[in-house]
């Protein structure tokens, strides 16, 4: 029995790598930001989508193209609509994100249909990976490896260069930031692309294992939520560690009580938000107190 | 000059009272008069999100198709059909309820999944409404929920199980469950453990899968575990596309047969060619060999409209709502009742055996296929191997669907 609960933990955290991947986006977007994007989902749908069409047409060439077009869509959606956003009540930046997220997906339907659309990893990383008890495929391990190194970078972006310490101290004072006259607008553009990229990375990596389906973004902005409240909002940390623990206690459930697997990441956030109502390494945010 | 008089003003609003109070009459007296210049109108259930939204669309599809041939008119009179969502079974009961009471449906047409279909043809039967079932299988429709307005037209899932066992039991006793967390999967496992137990086979695992799962990675560590000789899969649409997905990823493919009944082409249209596996029964398929004429007039018309073959469930979408749509004609009247009647008579031919609802339960009572995935699939959409067209005779039809006094439906009266 020890054998199969390390499995099923291993297999949990490898899983967790791709909730953290898919939440990573979401965090940064509200942490420095502070818009809750409801059409992340949306962006992680389209990265797949757009991924598809160009592999197909031009092979992996096609997948960075794919990513880097669906950030240029979100930089254009953050001057067209996302800016409007910034002195308004949360709530609006939740209803207007929710419309662009239907928007998205109805555009996605017309263009590309209601139907699955096949995609499959490369062929170098098919097959699994045995070691002790842990059964791991090597596609799931080229996943987890792009997404530490996606970790690593980002955080040594936001930490060392300029342009991180201008969104982090505009994430706290804008106005401050405006002052020193430095051009915050042009960087919180490059900060909503930058998450809608990441939104399209963690779906070009989800589609060889996830159907390709105008709704997949659904399957993917729930846990991702979850992920951000738990991890505390806005909190890269945070939302690393509470990918791991949503992934290694849904394999867990799935295990000893699969019925109740899907309620099992809400059971664990409220569990912690009981404890800890800001989420795990959560801040106080001045305004959303 | 004329001046207005309160008299005046009362014989004026007089006449429109008598006026009004005689159209409202006629309307309330004869309403076939008073709707005559309307078009005839048919609600159509079908999903518009969520994982079974890639089957909703064939059946959406072939539902169309079935008005278009015939020019979109019934009784003489213009025909539309108004399509609505049915996420989940209490709004798909709300959104029936609609059609009827709100938009004047004279028939109802749907039922993507048998959650949402059970809710349909609940409203149906209570506000006495024709309402043909076109996709789902839980045995309850057309069994102890049945109603004498509501027909279907896929075969219940015991039907569909015991098509499956004789391919099944070769391959060994030792069976693992998959199935969905709703009325489709949970009388999947029930079939299939009745036929486990009459066989005298053991069960290996079984696991209940919520609805809309996207990882199955951890159910199938779990199978692959248990070491079964086979694996029953009782999920659908998105769902079944992301298992099988991750069942050739994990490397079971090749490893552990899987089997599911009443797979849907655009489930496994939607992985690919090298991801593709397993044994499952059909309602149809556009190259079966056994095709009717009209089947292949369809799959003809179909393929020229859209530029992809058919798919079963737009077969599916258009031969229940061809049904309803020649019942009416049939019946030369909107009325329910005598919808109701003329359905109960419909019969058609096919594969050399007829075609027909039965009168206790109206199930539709059609033979079935058995489809294995090729070894080489050679294009993006032929990807099965018709195994065989069961039953064979009109009387291993009737065994197979069961007679009369095996049925649980009894129909309220009217």
């Amino acid at each position: 029995m020890l054998d199969v609960v390390l499995m099923q933990a291993g297999n949990g955290l490898v899983l967790g790598f791709l909730y953290v991947l898919i939440a990573l986006g979401l965090s940064i977007v509200f942490g420095l930001l502070g818009i809750v994007n409801f059409a992340h989902g949306s962006f992680f749908a389209l990265g797949a989508y757009l991924a598809v069409t160009l592999v197909d047409a031009i092979g992996w060439a096609g997948a960075p193209i794919a990513v880097v077009l669906v950030g240029a869509i979100g930089m254009a959606t953050e001057m067209a609509l996302i800016r409007r956003l910034y002195d308004k009540d949360p709530l609006v930046s939740l209803i207007v994100t929710f419309a662009l997220a239907l928007l998205t997906e109805a555009v996605i339907r017309a263009v590309w249909g209601s139907a699955g659309q096949p995609f499959r990893a490369p062929r170098a990383l098919a097959g699994v990976v045995m070691w002790g008890p842990f059964l791991i495929t090597r596609y799931r391990l080229a996943v987890m490896g792009l997404t530490v190194a996606i970790l690593v970078l980002l955080w040594a972006f936001l930490r060392f260069t300029p342009f991180g310490r201008i969104l982090r101290a505009g994430s706290r004072d804008p106005e401050m930031v405006g002052l020193l006259g430095i051009n915050l607008p042009r960087a919180l553009t490059g900060t909503f692309g930058l998450g809608c990229l990441l939104a399209a990375i963690a779906g070009l990596l989800a589609a060889p294992l996830w159907t390709v389906t105008p709704s997949m973004g659904t399957a993917a902005i729930m846990p991702a939520f979850v992920i951000v409240t738990i991890g505390g909002l806005g909190s890269y940390v945070g939302a690393v560690i509470a990918g791991l623990l949503v992934g290694v206690v849904q394999s867990l459930t799935i295990q000893f009580d699969p019925a109740a697997s899907a309620a099992a990441m809400y059971v664990l956030m409220a569990a912690i938000l009981l404890v800890r109502p800001r989420g795990l390494l959560g801040e106080r945010w001045e305004r959303f107190e | 000059m004329d001046h207005p008089t309160p008299h005046a003003g009362a014989a004026l609003t007089r006449r429109s009272l008598l006026l009004g109070t005689a159209a409202a009459g006629t309307a309330l007296a004869m309403p076939h008069v008073a709707r005559a210049a309307e078009p005839i109108r048919i609600g159509l259930l079908q999903a518009k999100q969520g994982p079974i939204v890639q089957q909703a669309e064939y059946l959406q599809q072939g539902t169309m198709l079935a008005l278009a041939q015939m020019n979109n008119t019934l009784l003489g009179r213009p025909a539309e059909i108004l399509w609505e969502d049915e996420p989940t079974p209490q709004a798909a009961a709300q959104n029936a309820e609609r059609l009827i009471r709100e938009r004047r449906v004279v028939a109802l047409l749907g039922g993507t999944l048998s959650s949402t279909a059970l809710a349909e043809e609940a409203v149906a039967g209570q506000l006495r409404i024709p309402y043909m079932c076109n996709n789902a299988a839980a045995r309850e429709i057309t069994g102890r929920n049945c109603n004498r307005y509501s027909f279907r037209l896929q075969p219940p899932v015991p039907v569909h199980a015991r098509a499956m066992l004789p391919y099944l039991t070769g391959i060994g006793k030792r069976w693992y469950f998959l199935t969905a967390s709703y009325a489709f999967g949970q009388d999947i496992a029930r079939s299939f453990k009745e036929l486990l137990r009459e066989v005298g086979g053991t069960e290996a695992g079984a696991d209940e899968v919520p609805v809309g799962t996207a990882d199955y990675s951890a159910f199938v560590l779990k199978i692959r575990a248990a070491k079964p000789d086979l694996v029953i899969g009782g999920i659908t649409s998105g769902d079944l596309s992301n298992f099988l997905k991750q069942w050739n990823e994990l490397g079971m493919r090749d490893a552990v047969p899987f089997t599911e009944i009443s797979v849907g082409d655009t489930d496994l249209w939607a992985i690919g060619r090298e991801t593709a596996c397993g044994t499952y029964t059909k309602t149809w398929y556009y190259r079966d060999p056994n095709n009717s004429a009209d089947d292949r007039e369809f799959a003809a018309a179909y393929q020229a409209k859209y530029k992809r073959p058919a798919a079963d469930k737009a077969w599916m979408g258009w031969y229940s709502a061809r049904a309803m749509f020649r019942a009416i004609e049939a019946a030369q009247s909107t009325e329910p009742d005598a919808i109701v009647a003329a359905l109960e008579n419909w019969r058609e031919s096919d594969a050399g055996m007829t075609v027909d609802f039965r009168k206790w339960d109206h199930q539709m009572v059609h033979r079935l296929l058995v489809a294995g995935v090729k070894q080489q699939i050679p294009d993006q959409w032929d990807y099965f191997d018709v195994l065989a067209s069961v039953p064979k005779t009109e009387a291993a039809m009737q065994q197979a669907y069961g007679g009369e006094a095996d049925t649980a439906c009894h129909m309220p009266p009217t």
